[in-house]
């Protein structure tokens, strides 16, 4: 099973796709999300990011992304339900009030986030961190070095979440109990970040050391062996893509707000 | 190929030295073994082979080493690189792909080697170690000696002068860790490489390697042929060493003055030992 973030290999036409056209697809997939604060536009995203995701297997992990951005997005979405104060009144507060329109708020705040988040998180998935490194090295000429920090960054994710669950079973055996609430996870995982930022330093200056003994250092942007062309699908997809922002922009235009 | 001369040094946040007056000459082709207790200087001494230190750990760096013609304190580390293929302790931070055939393609990116010749040399690699059918695998997917095999993969596709292994077969079994060496001896000697390995299973360094060094507390206590090194068989325990029983056993006979030939090193050559004695 696939860790975090760890790329699934596969033949959907979404592995299939150049690199740079994924990153620059997912892009403007969340850009079109921020163009519109119309929440059905969005819940059309949101079901077309889960199309995407069932057309590579990808729905269990896309689920789990929704739920954990879900969870992370509640403050905002208090937030937006208690300074919106718009549509038929629910409840009173000494400051305002919280109406219908302070609900669809807080709702279009949950949905855009998560509507965004898939695609980007996807295209980790369906690509491999060295194939996203090289294309953008090959086609868009960013340099090496700053491609490799980025995937590098992104490889190691999966690692160092292993690494804290191989401290945490550590922990469980000798008598740690890391059941129960969020409060007590976090108050006794946070003196385990020690050890874990340790052996991070350490796993990283390894690997630092090993890329540089297989001449990290003479890579240019032409000594990628892989070509990258485009074909009729990423056209295809960026073409659909913007069509995408042009359709949110003209709805957050044309159509009024529900409240 | 290599050669130590009066080579001492100590990390810069250290106070102690991690190694002192090492002599070493390594020739070209030969197959060496290093060895010795825990936090003896084994892994250090291969940073000093390849150019890791000084360029990467700072501190202070007494006498030479010499690689080929480069001396490592003035070549850079990509040039020595060229020359000394290193695969770490650590395989898991050393791996920069998620396929393995990326993994083995990225060495051969960065060294800019030609386009038609990188195709050959992948598929060299992996079938000299005999994972040709795990190119497409994901390297998550695969078991500790598969990554093993393809960390030593990634590095002789570079084609280097010398291989250097920080304990390679430290997470396999024995069988494993037999076809690791085998794969090795049989890879150095089709394309005369010379190969220095730390490993802690002496038994296994001294059926393959052509000479071995033992290490104690970062200096050369013995270096010499594995029959000659293993005969000093109480001198090793006493350091941390593990000889093995078929050895112990013929040189406590030696010492007894029960049998004159050299030390073995398995328990064949002990059986035929003891035939000999009882006869």
């Amino acid at each position: 099973m696939a860790k975090f973030l760890e790329y699934v290999p596969g033949e959907s036409f979404l592995h299939r796709m150049n690199p740079v056209v994924k990153v620059l697809c997912a892009l403007l997939i969340s850009i079109s999300c921020f163009c519109t604060g119309n929440l059905i536009f969005l819940g059309v995203v949101l079901v077309m990011d889960f199309a995407l995701a069932a057309s590579c297997t990808m729905m269990r992990q896309a689920a789990g992304l929704a739920r954990a951005i879900a969870i992370f997005s509640i403050l905002l979405a208090l937030i937006a339900l208690l300074t919106t104060p718009t549509g038929p009144q629910l409840v009173a507060l000494p400051w305002g009030y919280l109406g219908w329109g302070s609900v669809v708020a807080a709702i279009t705040v949950v949905v855009r986030l998560v509507a965004c988040a898939i695609p980007l998180f996807l295209v980790m998935y369906v690509t491999q961190m060295s194939d996203l490194a090289n294309a953008f090295c090959k086609i868009v000429h960013v340099p090496y070095k700053y491609a490799f920090t980025f995937t590098s960054a992104v490889h190691f994710i999966p690692v160092f979440m292993n690494d804290m669950s191989g401290i945490m079973e550590a922990q469980t055996a000798r008598g740690v109990e890391f059941d129960g609430g969020a409060l007590k996870r976090i108050r006794l995982m946070v003196p385990l970040c020690v050890p874990l930022l340790i052996s991070s330093v350490r796993k990283t200056n390894s690997a630092a050391i090993a890329a540089e003994v297989r001449g990290f250092n003479l890579r240019t942007c032409e000594s990628g062996f892989k070509e990258y062309p485009f074909a009729r699908l990423d056209a295809g997809a960026i073409v659909a893509c913007v069509a995408l922002v042009a359709a949110s922009i003209v709805v957050s235009m044309l159509v009024p707000p529900l409240f | 190929m290599l050669c130590l001369k009066d080579f001492s040094f100590k990390y810069a946040e250290s106070d102690r030295f991690a190694l002192r007056d090492i002599n070493l000459a390594v020739p070209d082709g030969c197959f060496v073994g290093i060895t010795g207790a825990a936090g003896s200087g084994k892994s250090t001494l291969t940073y000093a082979m390849n150019g890791i230190i000084p360029h990467c750990y700072p501190g202070d760096f007494f006498g030479s080493v010499i690689v080929g013609s480069l001396d490592t304190v003035d070549a850079s580390l990509t040039d020595i690189s060229r020359l000394v293929g290193s695969v770490c302790q650590d395989i898991d931070s050393q791996m920069v792909a998620s396929i393995v055939e990326d993994e083995v393609l990225y060495g051969l990116e960065n060294f800019g080697v030609r386009t038609d010749e990188v195709e050959v040399r992948l598929t060299d690699a992996l079938e000299a170690m005999g994972i040709a059918d795990l190119r497409t695998r994901t390297i998550d997917s695969l078991s500790g000696g598969q990554k093993q095999k393809v960390a030593l993969a990634s590095i002789i596709a570079l084609r280097p002068k010398v291989l250097l292994l920080d304990e390679p077969t430290a997470e396999l079994d024995p069988a494993s860790s037999l076809a690791v060496f085998e794969l090795l001896r049989e890879y150095a000697h089709h394309h005369q490489t010379t190969v220095i390995v730390v490993e802690q299973k002496i038994a296994l360094l001294a059926d393959f390697a052509d000479k071995l060094v033992i290490v104690e507390k970062g200096r050369i206590r013995f270096d010499g042929a594995p029959a000659d090194v293993l005969a000093h068989s109480e001198e090793l325990l006493e350091i941390g060493v593990n000889v093995p029983r078929a050895t112990s056993l013929v040189n406590g006979l030696r010492q007894r003055g029960l049998y004159r030939g050299s030390a073995v090193r398995d328990v064949d050559e002990a059986v035929a030992v003891c035939e000999e004695v009882l006869a």
